[in-house]
This record gives C-alpha cells, structure tokens and sequence, in this order.
C-alpha cells in the first residue's frame, strides 16, 4: 500500500508542485487548503506523515500541531519560510518532528518523508540495533566503541551518549534542548554552548574537516541532525 | 514729559529717502492712554500707504517715578505697536526730542507722529512743549501732533518713587553739610573765602554721587546758606560787607547745582547701562544656550532652567497638546495648578497678551503668564512663579522676560522647522531609497525570472525533440536561477529585518567554526569553483553572537569574494585575537578594490563594477549592520599581494560562560 500524506497548505501552486512530484516518487497525497480542514482530514483518514505549512489563513501552524498531538503521535514535518527559527523552534518543541525551509528541494523532502515514515515503524523504533554504519563511521553499541574506518576512536562518556542520541533520531534533528535533556538531563536545557562545545570536539574527532562536517550537521538557531545516508 | 532746548545744528535727511522704498515713519510713544490710540490709527494709515513705522520710546530718569501703571501701559503700548507690524524701541536719554530726532535721522524717517501732549501751564508759557521743538528742530521730516482728550492724557507721577527711603538720603546730606562746615569752622582761619567754597563744592559732588540727585540739590542750598552765615563777611550775619561775595556765593550755587545735575545724570546712564548689560547678556547666553540644544525636550527644559535662574523663581513653559489645551511641557512642576491658574494660561495663550500675577490683567493667580510667540502665532505660554512676597516684577525685569520669552518662541519655532526640514529630507531619502530598491530589486528578480521562463517554456515545446543533455541543461540552469532568485529575497527580507524598529540580537555564545562550517555548506550548494582555505587557531574562545546573522555575514562576504574573483583562486578565511577584540578576515586574491572604494562598497545598492556582476548590492550593507549590531567593526582593504581582504573585529566579552559549563566530565557518566 502507498503511504498516505497528508499536504495542508493554503497555496495551490504549492500544492500542484507536491502532488505532481509526490505522485512520481509513489505517494498518495491527500490535501487540505486550511488548518481546520487538514484536522478533520487527519482524524478521517490517518495519514501516514503530515505535511505543515506555517502560513496557514486560519489557524497558527503551532495550534495544528497542538491540536493533533493531543490524539495522535503520527510524523509532522513543517514547511516554514526564512528568517523564522525561533517559530521552528517553537514548533518543533510542540510536537513537530522536522521541519523544511522554503525553498527546498525534492530530495530533501523526501529524505525527511523517508525519515518520518521509518520512525513511525514500531520495529525500528525502540529496537537498538547492534552495529551502527554510516559512511565511514561505525559504532558498535554491544561493546560501546567507535570506529572511523578501520582507526578506533575514543570517545568520553558524554560524547559517547550524545553520539548515540543522534543516532537514535538520525536523519531528522534534533534540538539543543532536547540534546542537552537527553544527554545531560533536564536541568541542563538552555545550556546550548555546553552542547556547542561538545559538538565540537566530538566533531574534531570523527569529521575529516570539522569546519565542513559530513555527518554532524548544524540547523542553524534549531539543533543538529546527523546525516541519514 | 520734559525736554531742553535743543542747540545742535539739524542735519537734512539725505536725499535718498525719498527714493522708491516704503517710507518709513516714527510714532512717538508715551505713557499717556492717548498712546494706544495713536498707535492704532498710525497701524491703519500706514497699512493703507504700505510705509514701515516705528514706534518709540524714550525712556529718561522720569520714567523711574511713573506710576506702575503707566510703566505697565508703556510696555503695553509698545507691545501693541509691535503686534500690529511696527518695530518697537525702547531708547534711554535725557532730551526726549534729541532723542526722537536722532533716531529719526538714523533711519532716515519721513514722518514723525506725536500726541499732542498734556503740558503743566507754566511750560506752556514758555512755550517749550515736544511738538514746538521737534517742529523747530526737524528739519524736512514732517512733523504730525495727533490729539486725545487732556483729562484721559494727564500722566500722574508719584512724588518719588517708593522704594528708596529718601529722608535717610537727606538726613545723610544734612550730616556732610554739617561736617563740611565744622571742618571749615576749624579750617577757617588758615584758609580763604575760595577754599571753603571748594569743600562746599566737593561735599556736594559726594553728596550727589552717592545720594543722587534731590539731596543734592538741597545740599547745595544749605552750603551756600551756611557759607554766606559763617564765612562770609559781616560773620554770624547775612550782611555782605563786599558785592563780590555776593558773586562768589551765586557763583558757587549755580555751579553746585550743576554738579549735582551732571553727577546724577551719569549714575543714571550708570544704572541704565548696567541693567542692559545685564539684559544683554542674559539674553546672550539664552541664545546661546538655546542653538546648543538638539531636541525641542532639552531645548525646553534649559530655556526653563535659565529663566528659573535669571528671576530667582519657579519658570514653566506649557505647550498645547493636539487639543489645544496648555499642559507643563517643561521647567518647574506647577504646585498648585489649579482652574484658575489654566484659565489665565488659556487666556495668555488664546489673546496673546501677558497676564497674571503683578500685571494689570488677571492678577489674582501666582504665577506670571507670558506668550510665546511665534512669528506667525502663540506658540505656548511661559510662566513664572516669583518667589518675592507680592510676586510682582519691575518693568525692567518684565521686559528682560518678554524678551527671553520671545527667544524661547522663536527657538521653538525654529526647532519645529529644523525637524519639519529634517522629516522631509528623511522622507525625501526614504522615497529616492525606494526608487533606487524598485529599480534594482526589479532588475534582481526579473533576470532570473527571465532565465526561468525561458527555460521552462524551452522545455514545454521542446518536449518532443530535445535530447537528454539539453533537457537538464535546462533543468539545471532554471534550478540554479531560482537559487539566486531565493538569494536575492533573503537579502532583502534581511536587510528589512536588521532596519526595522523590533530588530534585535539574539545572542548566544558560539563556536565561530560553526557558524563557518554553515556559511559553508551554504556556499558549497552554489556552483564555485573557488577554494576555502579555513585556518583557525584551535583555542578559540567562544564568542558572544547572533549565530544566524553571523552566518549571513559569512555567506555575504563569500559569495563577495567568489563574485569577484577568477575562478580556481582560494579565499582565506583566518581569525585571531587582537587585544580585546576577535579578528576575522576573508580575503581572496581577485582583483581587488579601486582606490577609494573601500568605504562606498558598504553602500546600500552600491556596486563597483555595475552591470558587471549581479546582485542587488545588499550583501556587504547586511555584514556592516550585523557587525556594527555586535559592537564591532567592518572594513575592507586590498592585500599586498593583490585581492581584496574583508575584515572585522567582534568585542570579545570578559566573561566565558566555559568555566561554569565545563564540569568534570566524570560527573556525568555515560550511562
């Protein structure tokens, strides 16, 4: 079966562009022009991912996500415009899982669909795998190390845990906040150049060039995200 | 009033007066009621005839001993006359026609009006009245006596004005004549006639310096009499043993009475002269303080301050509000601002009169009112709270303050015209910043715009026939326009951001490679064939900054130097610290910058090459206000060895957060 997504977004030229392209790529789309509509949309059909646009006539993006967290855990990637990061913020903290910037490509859209859709599989979720590879970095959870290559990599404990939270909800990011709760524990939130610095050097150890990280990516005023493949 | 005979030659008007200019005349002004009338009518003739007309005063001893009334109504008159067009002038002098005469021929008027004055009985036997000599002393300039009703007319005078307790004055006399005459009583027999007669002389001219003018005289009488008793032959008798005492004795009188006109005339030029130095200079550094101000708020307040200082006493200025009711703008808080205390400020405000405490028209509240007026209407009113008990002002003083209160309107005025002047050459700015972002954001937006049609409509027709590599040439080319389209908006929308009112930092502290490693990975989503070279030093210190306007400085200045250099050279990004300060520089080794350009890149839509490269010229405007909204400083030079270096300096700040962030790692172990 297709995975159904839900598009809520007022612009029908925006709506064309996904159907078209989502359509290609093996979607089913279902869209909705306001907030109101894509909620009752939600609760009828159960779509697989949503889709959210910010600039919706009726409703404030953040109330959708609201509104649909209180029944619902399904994925929600938002689509907001330039110079809004602290509304993705925001928004993300409300229950949103990821979230684009206008203009984006298709391949990012789809990445963060392939991201949402394989989080919203019980069987991966939760389930730790054993051996984690991505390029060429390597974690073995078992025995608790980490290789770049064939060169082990020595990790401290914080490094090691936030490594691993990163690997945990790879491919989609993840906030300073909820890094800093998870690694650190709920006191340290908002102690965003704590993280900074051990994003650094955790960095300077497993990138080639640390100032063009390949696999630890900056979302600037958001969080990171490490790179899915 | 009272004038002398005049015996100075008259001068004819030079004959330019009589050229095509208005003419000008002179009205005449006295305490007398009539003055008002007369200022009226001459107000409505030489509107008719188009003629400039002063109206004068002229202000001798007299005028000290005229009733607060008339000093109040001389004020009023002149006021008067300067509302309805005239210049008003005070002078001072003695000979009130020289005066009038003098000032005549200085500016150079035609036509001199009088009242027909009020004149004692005894004057008018003689025959010297103002009219008679000005008539006699004229020369060609028309000489007009306008009448008014004599009862209305008669100036009253107070005996002698109050203030000075005059009988001390002539107790004092007494006792120096007394002791002049002991002192020759002992002296007497070593001395002549003609040298007692000069200790007379001398105890006058003392006495008239330091007693004025009425002991003086009195002094004068008593020295005679009591040199004729005691020292003159037949002594202890008024016998003259010689005619020629009586010489000596008449001789001496007339000669000390002299003096004591002489002596006290000068005390009065003395006082006159040091009451308008002190106006002057008072209302010099009124002005002076005034052009030093920069907001009509200090302007206000200063202007409030000094008048406070200058009378000793509580100084206000009230301004209308949009609804034209007169609230405190500045100067003392009012205690006790009550209905009656607005009405009176209303009715300043509406009539443009002066009113309150001490002057003719409503004075039964405490404080002064004074209009400020405009040239062209009441601006506010000035008040001021007199310490003193009956909160009265003299004339002088109330003149002192019309005058400053005149410079605060006219201040005032002149400020809401700087601003009115600055508000347009802002809006002027403001509409030609439009024009300039219309012309060039059109441009900006249509050319790819342009490209992506193109492009698409291409491929729409091109369906069928055109052959893979085209097709993605296409794609390619419209994917990358839009890009630059995005580039283009971003700029925009961020320039709009950094200058709108709600703009603010937001700072946190960072890792400068970060926000490198972003502004790279940006750059590198551009076709370039440039290289980033990034050499930092690993011990960098975290820096307090807004992340994603620092990021946009990055991108700007990279995309700067990938625009204008040839393909294949690297840029440099380095960084150091420099005292205080953390340095960045991004330099590429292009062609550089023409001499002179340095500063003007960091225009607004300023472009060195224009046409040449694209862009809405943003870029480097966005990183000077970013780094200027961090504290730092941006600027550009060429390099030694060619190319073209951006510099800033970021402040570093004292304090690193590192310390209370870094513990023991130990602590908190991985679980």
């Amino acid at each position: 079966m297709k995975p159904r997504i839900l598009l809520i977004e007022d612009d029908p030229q925006i709506r064309r562009f996904l159907r078209t392209s989502l359509g290609v790529q093996g979607y089913e789309l279902i869209e909705a022009g306001t907030g109101t509509e894509g909620l009752a949309v939600a609760a009828s059909q159960v779509p697989d991912v949503v889709v959210l646009d910010l600039g919706l006539p009726d409703l404030e993006g953040i109330e959708v996500i609201r509104r649909l967290r209180e029944w619902s855990t399904m994925p929600i990637i938002i689509l907001s415009a330039r110079g809004q990061e602290r509304d993705k913020v925001a928004n993300l903290d409300a229950g949103a899982d990821d979230y684009l910037t206008k203009p984006f490509g298709m391949a990012e859209l789809l990445a963060r669909i392939r991201v949402a859709l394989r989080r919203k599989l019980p069987a991966e979720e939760g389930k730790p795998v054993a051996v984690f590879t991505l390029g060429d970095l390597k974690v073995d959870f078992d025995r608790r190390r980490v290789f770049r290559g064939q060169e082990e990599i020595h990790l401290t404990p914080i490094e090691y845990k936030l490594l691993s939270v990163l690997i945990k909800y790879r491919g989609k990011v993840v906030t300073h906040s909820q890094l800093l709760k998870e690694v650190w524990g709920p006191a340290y939130t908002g102690q965003n150049p704590y993280l900074r610095i051990f994003i650094l050097n955790l960095r300077r150890k497993l990138e080639e060039d640390p100032t063009r990280p390949y696999y630890l990516i900056t979302e600037p005023g958001v969080g990171y995200r490490l790179r899915d493949e | 009033m009272e004038q002398e005979p005049n015996r100075e030659p008259t001068f004819p008007v030079p004959p330019g007066q009589k050229s095509a200019r208005p003419e000008s005349w002179l009205v005449c002004v006295s305490p007398s009621p009539l003055s008002h009338t007369l200022i009226r009518a001459i107000h409505r003739l030489a509107e008719a005839q188009q003629a400039r007309w002063y109206a004068l005063y002229v202000e001798t001893p007299a005028h000290a001993r005229l009733l607060p009334e008339d000093q109040e109504r001389v004020s009023q008159t002149l006021r008067l006359a300067s509302q309805l067009g005239a210049q008003a002038v005070k002078v001072s002098g003695f000979r009130i026609g020289d005066e009038i005469l003098a000032f005549a021929r200085e500016r150079q008027v035609s036509r001199i009006f009088v009242g027909k004055p009020y004149q004692r009985r005894w004057r008018r036997y003689f025959g010297a009245s103002l009219v008679d000599y000005l008539i006699w002393n004229c020369g060609p300039i028309d000489v007009y006596a306008i009448s008014g009703e004599p009862e209305e007319a008669k100036p009253v005078k107070t005996p002698w004005p109050k203030p000075r307790p005059q009988w001390a004055n002539y107790v004092m006399a007494w006792i120096g004549v007394a002791l002049c005459t002991a002192l020759a009583f002992v002296l007497f027999p070593y001395l002549r006639l003609t040298s007692v007669a000069m200790m007379y002389l001398f105890t006058v001219v003392i006495i008239s310096s330091s007693l004025g003018r009425g002991p003086a005289v009195l002094s004068s009488f008593f020295s005679v009499v009591l040199t004729y008793f005691f020292f003159v032959p037949e002594y202890y008798s008024f016998v003259l043993a010689n005619t020629e005492y009586a010489i000596t004795l008449a001789v001496m009188l007339v000669a000390s009475i002299l003096i004591s006109g002489l002596t006290a005339r000068t005390r009065y030029q003395a006082k006159v002269a040091r009451q308008q130095e002190r106006q002057a200079a008072a209302l010099f550094e009124m002005s002076q303080n005034l052009t030093a101000r920069y907001s009509l708020d200090d302007l206000l307040w200063e202007a409030a301050a000094q008048i406070s200082r200058i009378f000793q006493g509580r100084a206000a200025i009230l301004l209308p509000d949009p609804g034209g009711l007169l609230n405190l703008r500045a100067g003392d808080p009012i205690s006790d601002f009550n209905v009656t205390e607005k009405l009176v400020a209303g009715w300043v405000f509406r009539h443009g009169h002066l009113a309150g405490a001490g002057t003719g028209t409503l004075p039964n509240v405490k404080g002064i009112y004074l209009p400020l007026k405009s040239s062209r209407q009441v601006i506010g009113a000035l008040r001021l709270e007199i310490s003193s008990s009956d909160r009265q002002l003299d004339s002088e003083s109330l003149r002192l303050l019309e005058a400053l209160a005149n410079q605060v309107a006219l201040a005032i005025e002149r400020e809401e015209l700087v601003t009115k002047a600055q508000t347009a050459q802002v809006q002027m700015e403001a509409e030609k910043m439009r024009n300039i972002l219309l012309s060039t954001v059109s441009h900006d937006l249509r050319t790819p715009l342009t490209v992506i049609a193109g492009s698409a409509s291409s491929l729409l027709e091109g369906e069928d026939h055109l052959d893979g590599p085209t097709k993605h040439e296409f794609i390619q080319t419209i994917y990358e326009e839009a890009k630059r389209l995005d580039r283009v908006v971003h700029n925009l929308l961020e320039m709009s951001r950094l200058q709108s009112e709600e703009f603010k930092l937001h700072s946190e502290w960072h890792v400068l490679e970060e926000i490198i490693g972003c502004a790279l990975a940006q750059l590198d989503s551009q076709p370039h064939d440039q290289q980033a070279h990034i050499s930092l030093p690993a011990d960098l210190p975290l820096v307090k900054m807004d992340a994603l306007l620092m990021e946009r400085v990055f991108v700007n200045l990279l995309e700067n130097a990938v625009k204008h250099t040839p393909a294949g050279t690297p840029i440099d990004i380095s960084c150091r610290i420099e005292g205080k300060d953390l340095q960045v520089e991004v330099a590429d080794q292009g062609p550089g910058l023409p001499v002179g350009q340095e500063e003007k890149i960091f225009e607004k839509f300023y472009q060195v090459w224009p046409g040449r490269t694209r862009g809405a010229g943003l870029g480097l405007t966005i990183c000077r206000s970013v780094i200027e909204a961090h504290g730092g400083r941006i600027w550009a030079e060429n390099r030694p060895g060619g190319g073209t270096a951006f510099r800033f300096n970021l402040p570093l700040e004292e304090e690193s957060p590192l310390d209370e962030y870094l513990p023991d790692e130990a602590a908190h172990p991985a679980h």
